[in-house]
């Protein structure tokens, strides 16, 4: 995740057809790192966008990380794991599954679109999904333009508050 | 120095003068947002203005904010370039500080310009006049009376209005009030009949004298005798370690030091209000605390400011604003435990009898 | 007020416990009280002015209580919600602890309150309570009480909120969250924040900024509410301890209305039933997953 001075593309004012979202991705060991790979290596056509983390299941994939990731720049967030029942570690999905149903509703409730974050199942064999989840959610992002809503982190930031 | 009078309709006009020659303004008003509290805040005219309520925040913030960026630094290549922040301040007026605040901003004069000149707070301090307001007495959380001060002190301000029929009687304090009040004299009138001011600075004192009086030099010497003693895990088996205390006080001036990245190429150092109630305040990196549990943490809070600034500075570091006892959920209370302080260091000193802090 | 004393004064002498924890008066309205000798049980009060949860008082952080390990605790029947949420999470144990439950008629929002409740000055969390009469205690005292007066301001305010814009409501809380100085106060009285190390304390990596800026502030706000998503009893200790107002019982509220609408979960005095966070059910539904 760079944190480069906001470019002309990046400015509020950006024109939605030249703006590049950032996309970070979450993804399980297991399943879906597996099949990110898999649409890498059968050289399926794929928005250059999103860049990926792997965890080790998506019940370890914390909100955190989507609020780190969303103070350092990302305008989208892909969270992806096995499908239920397929888990690695049998129950982290289903967990991870609860998390993210509340966490979409407090970021909802905090004025942040949820639909900044895409959540799917996407199986080590589903190279196929991967990139048509990675297309949707970049087209998806760009229209809806650069994330503006979260206090992001920049040098040029100096917002003392309290003055 | 001098008294005039100032009509409220005429400080309202000089209010709008000064902030149309881009002085800013500081009063007491209402925060935005749900809570609504009265805060000091930057305001744009008089009629945002809220007197005779003591505000909820205090005036430190604008000397010492929660958070400030004092350094940023960016990567260039290989290098690494500071960015020192700006120490100067724009010209500021505090208009209606409670005596108990402005007191406040000299006794912690001290300690910014102890070992090392803080650039940050004496700018600030050097730019901006403090207009107090007298006030009326407080209520059962307020001793200011008991730290050498009261409801119309002067200390630590240029100026003090005294509220009367139709405006205020001002007060000179100080040259640099002088000056100012020239400045903008066209606004003021002489002082007249005094008799009003008078009479709203009798009411306040008296009511004020009527609570207890404990007494500070018995108190700091219990307090020098008395590091170990089972009253300190006692009284801070309600506290919850929050800090709330700490941070509406007028005089804590603790701060922590963070260097925050702000990506790959940048970040800022900042520094943040800080607390001693806060168990990670003496948290050592080995795990150790030599703070271990609440008491020992309470008992900082008190030896600071009634035995140790003293110690240093000669002069406490309270001014009896009571903010500390009106903001704790868990109802500890400030003027209480100093008159249990009073009584236990009464039985060593004879002429500090449990009476005596009833006294007004 | 004797019954309370009484049986506070018998447990001490008895040595049953160490402390009984509950409520006097202090020179600002009603505050917690440490009972450790049976002369003192007689500052022991209950009324509608004690507002505060004293469940926070076992929570296994407060290290300055261990000397007092076996204590007895003041509940209300919410109250109770929090003890139950302290056994289930296996933080305390059931025979260290005596409940001394009090039949409630419902509290004000400030401990300095005076004079009867109403709708103005009640608790939002009294409004639709039903647990009046606490029933995971060891003693059950005070006459029965009546219901307070009804308060739907909470409700309401989420209702508005959700009716909102998402710029909107981002502007209302950033409204609110610029003015939080992180003193952490709404943890320190939460009775689940019992963390030894919060997440907002860690340093390596610093995951949430210490620093009071909206950046700060929001990365705290949200992490708080969501580490108490389906923990948190609604006591609205944190709203109360808030030294700039902000008002964390709409997000409180908000996902424990979250997490009974998708998962069927109130919070409860029961200890059995397992959080709605620490458990999942197979069909729970999924429409936001692609
Ligand atoms: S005295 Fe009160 S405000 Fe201060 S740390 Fe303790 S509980 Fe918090
Ligand atoms: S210690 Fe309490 S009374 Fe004294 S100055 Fe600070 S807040 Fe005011
Ligand atoms: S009392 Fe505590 S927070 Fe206040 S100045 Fe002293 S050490 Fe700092
Ligand atoms: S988050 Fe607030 S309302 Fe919920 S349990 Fe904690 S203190 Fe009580
Ligand atoms: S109590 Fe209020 S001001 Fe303090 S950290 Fe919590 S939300 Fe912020």
């Amino acid at each position: 995740m760079s944190n480069q001075a906001p470019s002309a593309a990046r400015g509020p004012s950006a024109d939605n057809a030249t703006f590049e979202p950032r996309i970070v991705a979450f993804v399980c060991n297991w399943c879906t790192y597996t099949g990110a790979d898999l649409a890498g290596t059968s050289r399926i056509q794929m928005a250059s966008n999103v860049r990926i983390l792997r965890l080790p299941c998506t019940g370890r994939i914390d909100p955190l990380f989507v609020m780190k990731a969303f103070e350092r720049g990302a305008d989208g967030i892909i969270v992806s794991g096995c499908h239920p029942g397929d888990c690695h570690y049998i129950v982290g999905n289903f967990h991870a599954r609860r998390r993210f149903r509340v966490f979409r509703e407090l970021l909802d409730f905090l004025g942040v679109d949820p639909e900044r974050i895409t959540f799917s199942w996407v199986s080590a064999s589903e190279g196929g999904k991967w990139a048509q989840v990675v297309n949707d959610t970049t087209r998806r992002i760009r229209e809806m333009g650069p994330m503006e809503s979260w206090p992001r982190a920049s040098t040029a930031l100096d917002d003392d508050l309290h003055g | 120095m001098q008294t005039r009078s100032i009509k409220t309709k005429e400080l309202s006009a000089l209010l709008d003068q000064l902030r149309a020659a881009g002085v800013e303004i500081i009063a007491p008003a209402r925060a935005p947002g749900v809570g609504r509290a009265v805060v000091y805040r930057r305001v744009s005219g008089f009629s945002d203005i809220i007197m005779g309520v003591q505000p909820r925040g205090t005036l430190k913030e604008h000397f010492l904010p929660a958070s400030e960026r004092i350094l940023g630094w960016r990567r260039g290549g290989a290098h690494l370039e500071l960015l020192e922040a700006s120490t100067d301040c724009a010209p500021r007026i505090v208009l209606g500080a409670f005596p108990c605040d402005a007191a406040a901003l000299e006794v912690v004069d001290a300690v910014m310009g102890w070992d090392y000149r803080d650039e940050f707070w004496f700018n600030r301090r050097q730019a901006t006049i403090v207009v107090s307001i007298a006030c009326d007495g407080g209520d059962e959380s307020c001793f200011c009376h008991a730290v050498g001060l009261s409801p119309g002190s002067t200390r630590g301000a240029d100026l003090m209005f005294v509220p009367v029929d139709g405006g205020f009687q001002v007060e000179v304090t100080t040259g640099r009030g002088q000056a100012w009040l020239e400045e903008h004299q066209e606004y003021f009138s002489e002082a007249g009949d005094s008799t009003q001011a008078v009479a709203f600075q009798e009411r306040a004192t008296t009511r004020s004298s009527q609570r207890p009086r404990p007494h500070m030099e018995s108190i700091g010497r219990w307090l020098k005798n008395n590091f170990q003693h089972d009253y300190w895990d006692q009284l801070a088996l309600r506290c919850h370690g929050c800090g709330a205390c700490t941070m509406v006080c007028p005089t804590c001036h603790c701060f922590d030091l963070v260097d925050e990245p702000e990506g790959p190429e940048g970040g800022s150092r900042r520094r943040n209000w800080d607390t001693c109630q806060a168990a990670t305040f003496t948290l050592h990196a080995s795990g150790h605390n030599p703070r271990p549990g609440q008491g020992a943490r309470y008992r900082q809070r008190i030896l600071h400011k009634f035995s140790i600034y003293p110690a240093r500075f000669h002069e406490l570091l309270c001014t009896g604003c009571g903010r500390c006892s009106r903001v704790c959920s868990s109802g500890m209370d400030m003027l209480e435990l100093l008159g249990e302080i009073h009584d236990m260091a009464s039985i060593t000193e004879p002429t500090t009898s449990p009476e005596a802090r009833n006294e007004p | 007020m004797k019954e309370l004393q009484d049986l506070a004064r018998r447990l001490l002498l008895e040595g049953r416990v160490d402390i009984v924890i509950g409520y006097q008066q202090g020179p600002r309205g009603v505050r917690p009280s440490f009972v450790t000798r049976p002369e003192q049980a007689d500052a022991l009060i209950f009324d509608e002015r004690c507002v505060h949860n004293l469940v926070t008082y076992l929570s296994p952080r407060r290290a300055h209580l261990a000397a007092w390990p076996r204590r007895a605790v003041v509940v209300k029947g919410c109250d109770t919600r929090a003890v139950a949420v302290l056994l289930r999470e296996s933080h305390i144990d059931r025979e260290d602890i005596v409940l001394i439950g009090l039949r409630c008629g419902g509290v004000h929002r400030s401990a300095e309150a005076s004079g009867p409740l109403t709708a103005e000055s009640v608790a939002f969390r009294c409004a639709d309570c039903s647990i009046r009469e606490p029933e995971l205690v060891d003693h059950l005292l005070g006459d029965p009480r009546p219901a307070p007066p009804g308060n739907s301001r909470l409700a309401e305010r989420i209702g508005q909120l959700e009716s909102m814009s998402h710029e909107q409501r981002r502007e209302f809380w950033n409204n609110e969250f610029s003015r939080c100085i992180r003193c952490h106060a709404c943890r320190q009285v939460c009775p689940m924040c019992y963390c030894e190390r919060c997440i907002a304390d860690k340093t390596r990596p610093r995951w949430i900024e210490s620093s009071a800026h909206l950046r700060g502030n929001t990365a705290w706000n949200m992490i708080r509410a969501m580490h108490l998503a389906g923990r948190c009893v609604g006591c609205g200790e944190c709203g109360r301890a808030c030294p700039v107002g902000i008002p964390l019982g709409l997000l409180n509220r908000k996902l424990a209305m979250v997490v009974d609408e998708h998962f069927d979960y109130r919070a409860t005095d029961d200890p059995e039933v397992p959080g709605p966070l620490g458990s999942f059910r197979s069909d729970d539904a999924e429409e936001f997953i692609v």
